[in-house]
């Protein structure tokens, strides 16, 4: 297995502050649900970055909602909400995101710029004290999406430090960026946990189609502090 | 978009203030940091557009009432300023113990006096004021810091009586110990007196005020944030004795 090439440390300047990679999350807090979803219509809706769908189920392919509030980390702290779908990749399976809203700007420019990630400003609700986790995103005043997540059973701890790599395309370029998950206070369950509901944007239509509205996960999980880093990206060309 | 609320956090640049700072900060709140760490404060503001650095001593009435005045309406308060230096009483130099209670006591009593008016004008707001399990059950080397903390309790029993009903929320946070960098900083230069527990994250003491926010209504002053604190403070009135005894043993020195 080549390592990848260790570069000098890339750096960007956003909004007159030079941010290093990898860029370091200390402390985030995540609720997510994976759905199955019709592969071909999902093809159809990630046609544009060139990407795959994993078909972990004959004729389904995985779309992953979550939402993060960033306490602690390198692009200051915000709400994020991330519709992705699992796609394949050329060494292993991927995230790719389709879209990624957020509430703070220095975050908004950040991912675009040095990832490609299709974030956009929204205002982003969330009430992760309560045993069940519910966000809300609104885009120009108007409900996006709803999505709860119920409490699972405890995981235990895992081993190492999973890797990740997220996929974005953003202006006909596909990119790859490594990215590592450090999770901790785990809980997940199977079949359900999760309560989805969809309003008026262009991504909430699309979801809707591939029948996402109320719909029900096959797993659910919430996260109480999770460790990540995100590495510089990488052009892929399918 | 709803209108930005304007969230005053003391204490801000370290521990519980700085992860409340920041959590309120990335729910899009306006937050105005407060805190006399400048650098603490630069971190806890690190890369946060609507996070607002301000220097201020809340020992310092005046220094409390000028950030306010420039602030203007604050819709919640996270009043998390304190010190609380672990020494026996009668080894505490005089000029300790007044620093103490004027942090911690006449802290909070100067936070109240120029933030709540407003509130009370406004018909709503929320004042989050952070006390310690201190005030309900004093151990060794806590003399100062738990007589200032229990001073606060008082007063927000008090000031929360006059005020019933009038659309303000208080609430007055009594945590056993919290993992911050104050009290690590305490349990390893005295490992004994902090009973060599493992404070709990502060993560857990904020969703607890959240918690109490959304849910309780809104006379419920005390929030005792995990069941340690709650089975401590219940152990305490009912058998006041028996506790203190056993509290007393395991904070023993050696």
């Amino acid at each position: 297995m080549p390592p990848d090439a260790a570069p000098a440390p890339a750096t960007h300047l956003i909004q007159g502050d030079r941010v290093t990679l990898p860029v370091e999350i200390r402390d985030a807090a995540v609720a997510s649900a994976m759905f199955p979803v019709p592969a071909a219509a999902a093809q159809a809706v990630i046609a544009y970055s060139g990407l795959e769908v994993a078909r972990p189920l004959p004729g389904r392919a995985i779309c992953s909602l979550a939402f993060v509030r960033y306490a602690d980390g390198d692009l200051g702290p915000y709400h994020e909400f991330a519709v992705a779908f699992l796609v394949r990749g050329a060494e292993r399976v991927g995230a790719f995101i389709h879209w990624l809203p957020v509430n703070q700007t220095f975050t908004l420019e950040a991912g675009r710029t040095i990832w490609g990630f299709p974030k956009e400003m929204a205002d982003i609700r969330m009430d992760l004290a309560t045993r069940t986790k519910r966000c809300l995103v609104r885009v120009d005043g108007r409900t996006a999406i709803e999505m709860h997540v119920q409490p699972g059973i405890p995981m235990p701890p895992g081993r190492g430090v999973p890797s990740v790599d997220a996929y974005s395309s953003m202006n006909g370029v596909t990119r790859r960026t490594p990215w590592t998950v450090s999770p901790g206070g785990v809980r997940m369950r199977l079949g359900g946990g999760a309560y989805l509901k969809l309003g008026d944007h262009p991504v909430a239509h699309e979801l809707r189609a591939l029948g996402l509205d109320r719909a029900r996960p096959l797993s659910a999980a919430t996260v109480d502090r999770l460790r990540m880093t995100f590495q510089e990206a990488v052009e892929v060309r399918p | 978009m709803t209108t930005v609320r304007t969230a005053l956090v003391t204490g801000a640049a370290s521990g519980l203030g700085a992860l409340a700072a920041r959590r309120l900060a990335a729910a899009g709140w306006d937050v105005v940091a407060a805190d006399l760490d400048a650098g603490g404060l630069a971190e806890t503001a690190r890369r946060s557009p609507n996070t607002h650095v301000r220097h201020c001593d809340v020992a310092d009435a005046e220094s409390v009432n000028a950030l306010v005045r420039e602030v203007g309406a604050v819709h919640r308060v996270v009043h998390a300023a304190a010190v609380g230096p672990m020494v026996p009483a009668l080894e505490q130099p005089l000029q300790d113990v007044e620093h103490v209670l004027r942090t911690d006591f006449l802290g909070t009593v100067h936070v109240v006096r120029a933030t709540l008016p407003g509130m009370l004008e406004r018909g709503r707001g929320e004042l989050i004021l952070f006390s310690s399990l201190a005030a309900l059950l004093p151990v060794a080397k806590t003399s100062a810091y738990a007589a200032a903390k229990a001073a606060v309790n008082a007063y927000a029993e008090a000031v929360a009586a006059e005020h019933a009903g009038s659309g303000v929320v208080i609430r007055c946070v009594c945590p056993r110990q919290v993992d911050t960098p104050g009290f690590r900083s305490a349990s390893s230069a005295d490992p004994a007196a902090t009973g060599r527990m493992r404070g709990i994250p502060p993560g857990v003491v904020l969703d607890a005020v959240d918690r109490s926010l959304a849910a309780r209504p809104a006379h419920d002053l005390y929030v005792l944030p995990d069941p340690l604190t709650r089975v401590v403070a219940r152990a305490r009135r009912w058998f006041p004795g028996p506790t203190a005894r056993l509290v007393g043993r395991v904070t023993a020195s050696r």
